[in-house]
């Protein structure tokens, strides 16, 4: 039934991507100005850009929010774990998360560029500070959702904190985590962009600013596209996940 | 020492308050013997379930004593099977994989995998359920899911166990074709039993003795004899006159006590 489904989901997007396309091919005619170039100059421009280049650009972001959202997942989910399970902590924590929360941490940049430098640790840092206090709330309160009484037949049994945590705690608060990471992965991206302005050579962010520094438009609308599909394919990747680890709710 | 070491499960005093000070539980006192099953009937609040629930394990603070054979029931030797009235299964693992955690947890070391999944399979036939081995939990039906917690109970080979009113979410026909299963099962392999139930009719079909308790916490269980019912063929048991007689002595007692 997926299956059958799957092709006409396909046929849309790229009808939808066609469409794109069609819109901006108008808009370059209308403007007529080698600021934005037309699509078929950007996709020739894509196709000479060089393979290692591109795999090296795209590796260093990919890297970077592997490595951001993987901080962020194992310090969020210790402390929204222990938020969820413990009220002492969640009564301790809590207002630390509470007025951390809204402060934006994109404001946060110069901060941590001041401490960390202009390296790689600031900019997986900045990942990390996004997505920090989003998995830890979902985390708290995914925990905090799964009845007491889910628990009652291992605790029976005399199970131990560790088979309790991998058997009901963890693919308890999996799919919270998952929409979180989906939603906040968006930001991510974002950040990303920002922090690969500064003190790199590599990287999707990098390689935009430094073709829009040597007025070469269509390799920059080039980066801008491929940067997307980087995105794209992120967002298929948890799709994918959520559909291995969540069969169970269908 | 004999005696002490076959006594079953004896239940010294027991008492449960909340913790606003309120009795939870007025004092419980009976002794069930190893392999015998008892079922237990009281209305709403008598605190049926709390008597359960302590045996199991899952109330920190109580008061009172509760051995089997001898030693307290929460040794790590002696494994307890419960089945909650809402199954407690596990909705993202699959009915082979719920059963699979529970035996893994309660024989950590020894029983090869081949053994461990026979005996899964063994028991799915034996509640007929092998064709939703691979199913999850939300996609079944309450009795089906109901039949899982069963096997799960019974394929950890429980020493004590504990059913909190397992049939009573279910429709008649249902309700009816599980506590066939169910005492088919418990006889090949009898376990020592508490079946909470708030059905008199279950309560006489499944008890080899049935506990009524009552709703003032002051006031002591009464414990009735019902072994001539049980020691019937179990689909002549509805229409027999001790049957009848007995669930009329009963609802004295309801009357009485409640």
């Amino acid at each position: 039934m997926v299956k059958k489904r799957r092709l006409p989901h396909l046929l849309r997007l790229l009808f939808v991507f066609l469409c794109m396309n069609l819109v901006w091919y108008i808009a370059y005619l209308l403007m007529n100005h080698p600021i934005l170039p037309s699509p078929g100059a950007v996709y020739e421009a894509m196709f000479h850009l060089g393979a290692k280049d591109v795999a090296l650009n795209v590796g260093y972001s990919l890297l970077r929010i592997f490595e951001g959202v993987l901080l962020a997942l194992l310090i969020g989910l210790l402390i929204g774990l222990l938020m969820g399970r413990s009220p002492l902590w969640n009564r301790l924590l809590d207002p630390v998360v509470y007025l951390t929360y809204p402060i934006p941490k994109i404001a946060l940049l110069p901060v941590v560029m001041l401490f960390f430098g202009l390296g790689e640790t600031s900019k997986v840092l900045m990942i990390m500070l996004i997505l920090l206090f989003q998995v830890i709330i979902s985390v708290r309160d995914g925990v905090k959702a799964i009845p007491e009484s889910t628990y009652d037949v291992l605790t029976s049994i005399g199970a131990s904190a560790g088979q309790k945590f991998w058997n009901v705690t963890l693919p308890g608060a999996l799919s919270v985590i998952l929409s979180t990471i989906r939603i906040s992965l968006g930001t991510a991206i974002s950040v990303l962009f920002f922090t690969e302005i500064y003190g790199t050579e590599h990287g999707m962010g990098f390689f935009i600013m430094d073709a829009w520094l040597r007025l070469d438009y269509p390799e920059m609308y080039a980066g801008i596209m491929l940067f997307s599909l980087v995105g794209f394919v992120l967002f298929l990747l948890v799709d994918v996940l959520d559909y291995k680890f969540m069969k169970w709710r269908r | 020492m004999s005696s002490l070491r076959n006594s079953g499960l004896s239940i010294k005093a027991l008492q449960v308050e909340y913790k606003s000070g309120q009795k939870a539980l007025g004092q419980v006192d009976f002794t069930l013997p190893e392999h015998g099953i008892y079922t237990i009937i009281g209305p709403s609040g008598s605190g049926k379930s709390t008597l359960l629930r302590a045996v199991a394990g899952l109330l920190p603070d109580y008061e009172g004593e509760l051995l089997f054979n001898g030693k307290s029931v929460h040794d790590q030797e002696t494994l307890i099977g419960l089945v909650p009235q809402n199954y407690g299964l596990l909705p993202w693992k699959t009915v082979r994989d719920n059963i699979r955690v529970a035996m893994k947890i309660t024989r950590p070391v020894g029983g090869s995998r081949e053994a461990i999944e026979a005996d899964i399979t063994h028991w799915l036939q034996s509640m007929g359920i092998a064709e939703l081995a691979g199913r999850y939990p939300l996609s079944l039906s309450g009795g089906q899911q109901q039949r899982v917690a069963i096997a799960r109970a019974f394929a950890i080979r429980p020493a004590i166990l504990l059913l909190d009113e397992p049939f009573s979410a279910l429709d008649a026909i249902t309700r009816e074709a599980l506590q066939q299963i169910f005492l088919d099962n418990w006889l090949t392999h009898p376990a020592t039993a508490l079946f909470v139930t708030h059905d008199v009719e279950e309560a006489i079909l499944l008890g080899q003795k049935i506990v009524v308790m009552p709703s003032a916490k002051h006031d002591s269980p009464e414990i009735l004899d019902n072994t001539a019912v049980f020691a019937m063929k179990h689909e002549k048991k509805r229409d027999s006159d001790e049957f009848f007689e007995q669930s009329k002595r009963i609802r004295k007692v309801m009357l009485a006590k409640w």
